[in-house]
């Protein structure tokens, strides 16, 4: 069972457009959608839709085939090609160039075959030949990057086996993951790419860092930053309070008359490493809310007693 | 898969700084030395080593390789396109982190 794709739709055309308008159409969904540019949420689940619309839509010859399938179809639905389908076309050449083929849809792949799988398009050689080079990107969390961890990952690639069936096999690897590593590194796992040809050897698998999202600490290369509320006469008045840290919590000093937003450093205290980072401590005040009559009474004291204008700036 | 290999952990290096030669470098993006060239003349990426045999990349590289050849591929963009946008994502990038800094005022 698979679902019908409205080509169309997904490039925001008519069924009717020429081949100039889906070229327009492309480059414009394209820079809107693609991962590199895009900060849509969905941004490469488009990106792929799209480039698999417009593998089809562009080539004349299989648009005419997906165009004889009507109009009838409505996105989603539960698709079968017709009998008879694709009788006296043949999809030569055309298409599987330049998109990952891979990544196209069942509904493609029963309409167009998976043709065009060979992985790295170079011709069988005869000598032996290293294996591509692979590469994936791997979220950890902060705290593995200061303690050093170990993160099992599963990857899967396209394999052609014998007969010349296209499958995707999935292996799982268990990576180290070593301490103070950054976001946008990169580690190279030596032979754990893609396998080489006549006796060639394996290439390199290279994954790149990503950190996952934390609550409250934001990684900016090996800084960390921390937004810490504190209250009007804490940050007035200067203390002595507890932050937390990644590797546990410290005291730090409030100094008196501090200001909102004030950045506090605490050397040394971001991601390890020969040149550890800093963690930044931001400075937040926090109101309590006048909700009790004690409350109240306590800013209307304030208001008596402070001749405070905090539009002064502004002239008014 | 047999039992052993499930418990067997990788560890792989960390590519610093002038980690990479121009070489693994194009064998890691699967492009010719030539375009990565093209890639230095228009500083894209910056290797450390005055001349090709010593040139060095960094990991930082190995993701704008990358980025660059996508955004050839897929949006058509020629190398003054892509170091524009790079280098424009960059900065938003940064903002961005800055904002989300200051935001929460």
């Amino acid at each position: 069972m698979m679902e019908y794709k409205d080509y169309y739709k997904i490039m925001g055309l008519a069924r009717e457009a020429s081949q100039d308008d889906i070229k327009r159409s492309y480059r414009k969904l394209a820079r809107k959608y693609h991962p590199d540019v895009s900060k849509e949420a969905d941004a490469e689940a488009k990106f792929k839709e799209l480039g698999e619309a417009y593998e089809v839509l562009k080539d004349p010859e299989k648009r005419a085939a997906y165009d004889q399938l009507g109009a009838n179809w409505q996105a989603g639905q539960d698709f079968r090609p017709p009998p008879n389908w694709a009788e006296g076309f043949e999809f030569s050449g055309g298409g599987f160039t330049s998109g990952d083929a891979g990544a196209f849809s069942d509904f493609f792949e029963q309409l167009f075959g998976k043709a065009g799988f060979h992985t790295s398009g170079k011709a069988t050689r005869g000598g032996p030949a290293r294996g591509q080079d692979s590469h994936a990107k791997i979220h950890i969390n902060l705290v593995d990057s200061f303690l050093g961890a170990t993160r099992s990952i599963t990857l899967s690639a396209p394999e052609m086996d014998a007969q010349g069936h296209v499958q995707v096999k999935h292996r799982t690897l268990n990576i180290k993951i070593p301490k103070g590593i950054k976001e946008g590194q990169h580690i190279r796992l030596t032979g754990q790419g893609h396998p080489g040809e006549g006796g060639g050897k394996n290439g390199d698998l290279f994954l790149e860092i990503a950190f996952n999202k934390h609550s409250f600490y934001r990684v900016s290369e090996a800084d960390i930053y921390l937004d810490l509320p504190v209250s009007p006469w804490e940050a007035a008045l200067g203390t002595k309070i507890k932050v937390p840290t990644p590797e546990g919590s410290v005291d730090l000093k409030i100094p008196a008359n501090s200001k909102q937003g004030s950045k506090l450093r605490l050397k040394g205290r971001g991601l390890p490493g020969q040149a550890p980072g800093d963690l930044y401590v931001v400075l937040q005040i926090t109101l309590p809310s006048a909700e009790t009559e004690k409350a109240k009474a306590a800013y209307q004291k304030l208001q008596q007693e402070l001749d405070f204008n905090p539009r002064k700036s502004l002239g008014v | 898969m047999n039992s052993h290999e499930l418990f067997l952990v990788h560890t792989g290096e960390v590519i610093e700084e002038g980690g990479l030669t121009l070489g693994q470098l194009c064998h890691a993006c699967d492009v010719h030395a030539e375009w990565v060239i093209s890639l230095v003349e228009e500083s894209i990426i910056e290797p450390q080593g005055e001349t090709i045999q010593y040139w060095r990349f960094s990991g930082t590289s190995l993701g704008r390789v990358r980025a660059a050849l996508r955004l050839q591929r897929d949006l058509g963009v020629n190398l003054a396109g892509i170091a524009l946008a790079l280098d424009l994502l960059e900065e938003i990038e940064n903002l961005r982190l800055q904002m989300h800094v200051a935001e929460r005022g």
